[in-house]
């Protein structure tokens, strides 16, 4: 190894630097993906079934334009809808709209039958704007579609199709309302925004968080090695790994998805400790350092390459767990973390080194300050005291609040709307809120009826569907043809006939009513809800509540009503496939924690020669699991796609702490110490520089309190909850079970070879970590 | 149209993806001195309307009346409806593409190049905005022939000033009193790609059709 290094040094440094850079100059080109529905594989059921129904009645993305004023029925007002509405039907990238001016009011009066503009002139005076107002009231393709019930907002919808990007389609929308200005309060809503507003602050989110993140790591390394030459090389490690995971995206054809931005973050807290190991053990050894480089090399590598390579591996272990996820991205999160760890420990290993090698064998002169650590000393002291003292009761404790934290799973919910990445004051949350509260929700649940449309039968399933659907919690807006036939039976019958407000009984009937709608009215006025060749019908649901409870229990009445439905049901619709990214969220999140679980399990009982060995070190990543969830559901933090990586990611840097302790232990034993003078020093020695390294950790992943997107921040805070979970079970749980239970595995003399060399480097590491006196990190 | 005619009319509607929806109906029409016009049309196809008739009076100086008789329902309903520039029967014409127009809702002039390859180009501009916005458009191109005086072609323009719909005349048959019938018409919607013809069979002129045939009562036979 030694050799290696020393003959290719040039080529490793550049190799190393080479493909750092290659992979930097990628990024740029990498473009964002704000579609939440291509987080799901493009041949999961939704997606097909949405993508069938799309075909016909297309995308039915909205983008909702929010007027608000005391009064919207002004003149002024409507003159600037209406402007502002002309504007946007000029916009080539719409396919659709639906405003004040484009709904019909179709009446029936004395023997006459009706169907004209709502506004067919702007009202001026107070006697034709309450005409309007009573008009609005009475129309229900008006009320709370394009006016709200308290007349303070009105609103323009558009379908965005797909003859223009979307990006110019909304520029262009920008560009209409602002060449408009007037006196109502304008907000701009639905999924198009929202993807544009994740695209922005995905970038803007890249500028903040990583600088921040590397700010953090520059700090840590200073407390930690003390000078800026030694800082420069885990440094530049931490961001060639970074860039060229990050240049993947690119590379693979993927791209930047809202998870993408935990990527740097994670190598920023996890990968930084391989290099940190070989600087201080370098810094260390250097100081009275006589030998030739060549001996300071074999002596650095041959003591620490075995512990860095078991906590990498098991590190990039857990985060392979995230390979078992149905999330597109979170399978692409582990690949991109997993690489860029890989290569940090590849370049920690041979990089550092060469660099090392080359400044040449002069004695360092350690910068690092000695920090007075009594402090900590005293605490450590007093943890291990309490430890040996009362290791059942910290035991009974620990389960207590084990089970009485992990109670609040009960709680635990699953949240894929996207409007809740952000922050409760931005604009688009505004604009959310007002839609889903006045208009009926922008996210929308799509039903698709195959089959002869004008026959009565099909018809009354239609509108008997309707009718339940629009009695269902949290459905805002119902559409279907069925209530169009309702409205025209109306403007033809007389209220005291029993024709009147019902579904015609033959299909002639029904046939001629659409016909007769022809002569005065367009039949495109229908297409959102009917195929031109009446034979396909389309429900809309936009939902005011677009929660996944709220989906699901759509979804069940659909289906339940598909089976004695005499025509065929398609279900599909944003609001589906989000019901659908909330499962494969969960299953994700089981296969990824059984695979890491499962391999860690496999690891430990390797390293440890005992499947009891596997099982106890696995103790506290379960009991940090159950904590980690059972505080997501007292805290009200939902499972989303960002928070379901969180377990995986904390199994991958947990579980050394574990490792390090069990190993430590383990080897105090075998020295002649009891279980007691073994917790006492291991907690002296190891138990400090886990505690550090834990901290590392999560001053690393704090950089992500600073996202703009509420899911990431709060993935930031439950790190901190999760490692710190993980940290107390490794140096607290841990410590008390052995001394407790005495388990065989732990006395075990580990005669291995390799084995004996593990050991020896593990006691290196927590020698140089122990002669920082507090200011190391290892992992 | 002018005197007295009947004809089997075809209207075919092509949607920009292709699919085409087809009605056939009979029409009887008379013309009066007053410049009045009466239709009757009755739906032969598609099957699910057969029988449906309308009633149209197309009044020079007032309003035009329509009604429809639903047989499935057994109703006549009138129709009201005040925009000339409304779809006829969802099509790409309008109500006023099946009438002869008012001179006097517009103000007409020559364009540039008019007069030129036997070819006299007329832009018409509704007289005021709320003869622009009962027609549906902000001006009109119409071309024609310098020789026979038939319309060759109109252009429409929305209120952007943007070509929205263009009408071709692809055949035209003599009619009495030395006038023509359109017999073969083509409207294009340049905005949504969907294209409307309307094709005249079995014409007859100059038939005697009694007033009575224009009454509610024969509607609803």
């Amino acid at each position: 190894m030694t050799n290696f290094i020393i003959k290719y040094r040039w080529l490793i440094i550049s190799i190393c630097l080479l493909l750092g850079a290659g992979f930097a100059a990628l990024i740029p080109s990498a473009r964002t993906d704000p579609e939440i529905r291509n987080y799901v594989p493009s041949t999961m059921k939704s997606r097909i079934e949405t993508d069938k129904i799309e075909n016909v009645f297309g995308v039915q993305d909205m983008v909702v334009i929010l007027f608000s004023d005391s009064s919207i029925i002004t003149s002024h007002n409507l003159k600037q809808i209406k402007e502002i509405d002309r504007g946007i039907s000029k916009i080539s990238g719409i396919s659709g709209r639906i405003s004040p001016f484009t709904i019909k009011n179709i009446k029936g009066e004395e023997g006459m039958m009706v169907a004209d503009p709502l506004i067919r002139k702007i009202p001026t005076d107070s006697t034709s704007r309450r005409e309007l107002m009573e008009s609005v009231a009475t129309n229900r393709f008006a009320r709370d579609v394009v006016f709200s019930y308290d007349f303070s907002s009105a609103s323009i919808t558009a379908t965005t199709g797909n003859k223009r990007a979307e990006s110019v389609t909304l520029n262009q929308i920008d560009s209409v309302i602002n060449s408009n200005p007037g006196k109502s309060k304008i907000l701009k809503g639905g999924l198009p925004y929202i993807r544009r507003y994740i695209m922005k602050d995905v970038q803007k989110d890249a500028v903040i968080i990583v600088p921040v993140a590397l700010l953090i790591m520059l700090l840590i390394l200073k407390l930690t090695l003390g000078d800026w030459r030694s800082m420069f090389m885990p440094f530049t490690v931490v961001v060639l790994s970074t860039a060229i995971s990050m240049g993947l995206i690119p590379l693979f054809g993927w791209k930047m998805s809202i998870l993408s931005l935990l990527v740097p973050i994670i190598l920023v807290a996890v990968a930084n400790n391989y290099g940190i190991y070989l600087v201080a053990r370098h810094q260390e050894i250097g100081v009275k350092w006589n030998g030739s480089s060549r001996e300071m090399i074999t002596r650095l590598t041959g003591s620490l390459n075995m512990p860095i390579l078991f906590s990498g591996l098991t590190t990039i272990a857990g985060i392979l767990g995230l390979l078992t996820h149905s999330i597109i991205p979170a399978r692409q999160v582990g690949i991109l973390a997993a690489t860029g760890v890989t290569m940090a420990l590849i370049m920690s290993l041979l990089f550092i080194p060469a660099l090392i090698y080359i400044r040449g064998s002069k004695p360092m002169k350690s910068e690092k300050k000695q920090v007075d650590t009594k402090l900590f000393d005293r605490f450590l002291s007093w943890l291990s005291g309490l430890i040996v003292r009362s290791p059942g009761k910290i035991l009974i404790v620990s389960v207590f609040v084990t089970i009485i934290i992990s109670m609040g799973m009960i709680f635990l919910r699953i949240d894929t709307n996207q409007e809740n990445y952000f922050p409760r004051k931005h604009p688009i949350r505004s604009a959310s809120n007002i839609i889903n509260s006045k208009f009926g929700g922008s996210q929308t649940i799509s039903v698709m009826i195959s089959g002869d449309i004008k026959n009565p039968g099909v018809m009354q399933a239609i509108d008997n569907l309707t009718l339940k659907l629009e009695k269902q919690d949290g459905a805002g807006k119902v559409f279907s043809i069925s209530q169009v036939v309702r409205e025209m039976s109306k403007s033809i019958y007389n209220s005291n006939e029993a024709e009147y407000d019902h579904i015609p009984a033959t299909r002639d009937a029904i046939a001629q009513l659409f016909e007769l709608y022809n002569m005065s009215g367009d039949q495109n006025d229908f297409n959102q809800l009917m195929n031109l060749d009446n034979t396909k019908a389309h429900i809309l649901i936009r939902l005011s509540r677009p929660e996944n409870q709220v989906i699901n229990q759509m979804k069940e009445l659909i289906k339940k009503e598909a089976v004695n439905f005499p025509a065929d049901l398609t279900i599909g619709g944003y609001a589906i496939i989000m019901s659908d990214f909330a499962e494969s969220i969960i299953k994700g999140q089981a296969s990824s924690l059984l695979f890491a679980v499962l391999t860690v399990f496999i690891l430990l009982s390797i390293i440890f020669k005992s499947l009891r060995g596997g099982l106890t070190g696995t103790i506290p990543l379960a009991v940090s699991i159950f904590i980690l969830f059972g505080f997501m559901g007292i805290t009200g933090i939902a499972l989303d796609a960002a928070t379901a990586l969180l377990s995986s990611i904390m199994i991958g840097v947990g579980v050394d702490f574990t490792i390090q302790y069990m190993w430590c232990f383990n080897s105090e034993l075998r020295s002649g110490l009891t279980h007691d003078e073994a917790t006492v020093k291991a907690m002296r020695t190891i138990g400090r520089s886990i505690i550090i390294n834990a901290m590392s950790v999560m001053a690393g992943f704090s950089a992500l309190m600073f996202s703009g997107f509420t899911s990431i921040r709060f993935f930031g805070y439950l790190v901190i909850i999760s490692i710190g979970s993980c940290l107390i079970g490794a140096i607290v749980i841990i410590p008390a079970f052995l001394i407790k239970f005495k388990p065989g595995f732990i006395q075990k003399d580990l005669s291995n070879k390799k084995r004996r060399k593990y050991e020896k480097d593990t006691n290196l590491i927590t020698i140089t970590t122990a002669a920082f006196s507090g200011s190391s990190a290892t992992s | 149209m002018t005197g007295s005619m009947s004809s089997i009319i075809s209207l075919t509607i092509i949607e920009k993806g292709g699919s085409v929806r087809k009605r056939t109906i009979s029409m009887i029409a008379k013309s009066y001195p007053d410049g009045a016009e009466k239709r009757l049309i009755r739906f032969i196809e598609p099957a699910d309307v057969r029988g449906t008739s309308m009633l149209v009076v197309d009044n020079k100086s007032t309003a035009d009346e329509m009604w429809i008789y639903l047989p499935a329902l057994k109703k006549t309903r009138r129709i009201v409806s005040s925009e000339k520039g409304k779809s006829f029967m969802s099509s790409e014409f309008s109500n006023a593409d099946m009438s002869s127009p008012a001179l006097s809702d517009f103000n007409n002039n020559h364009l540039k190049n008019s007069g030129e390859n036997n070819l006299w180009i007329i832009e018409s501009t509704p007289v005021d905005a709320d003869k622009a916005e009962e027609y549906g458009y902000s001006r009109k191109i119409s071309y024609i022939s310098s020789v026979n005086w038939q319309v060759k072609k109109i252009e429409y323009y929305n209120f952007d000033n943007q070509l929205f719909k263009i009408m071709e005349v692809k055949g035209i048959q003599p009619s009495e009193n030395g006038k023509y019938i359109i017999r073969d018409m083509i409207a294009s919607n340049i905005i949504t790609g969907r294209s409307s013809k309307i094709l005249l069979d079995k014409i007859t002129t100059g038939i005697n059709i009694d007033d009575s045939q224009f009454s509610l009562q024969n509607l609803e036979r």
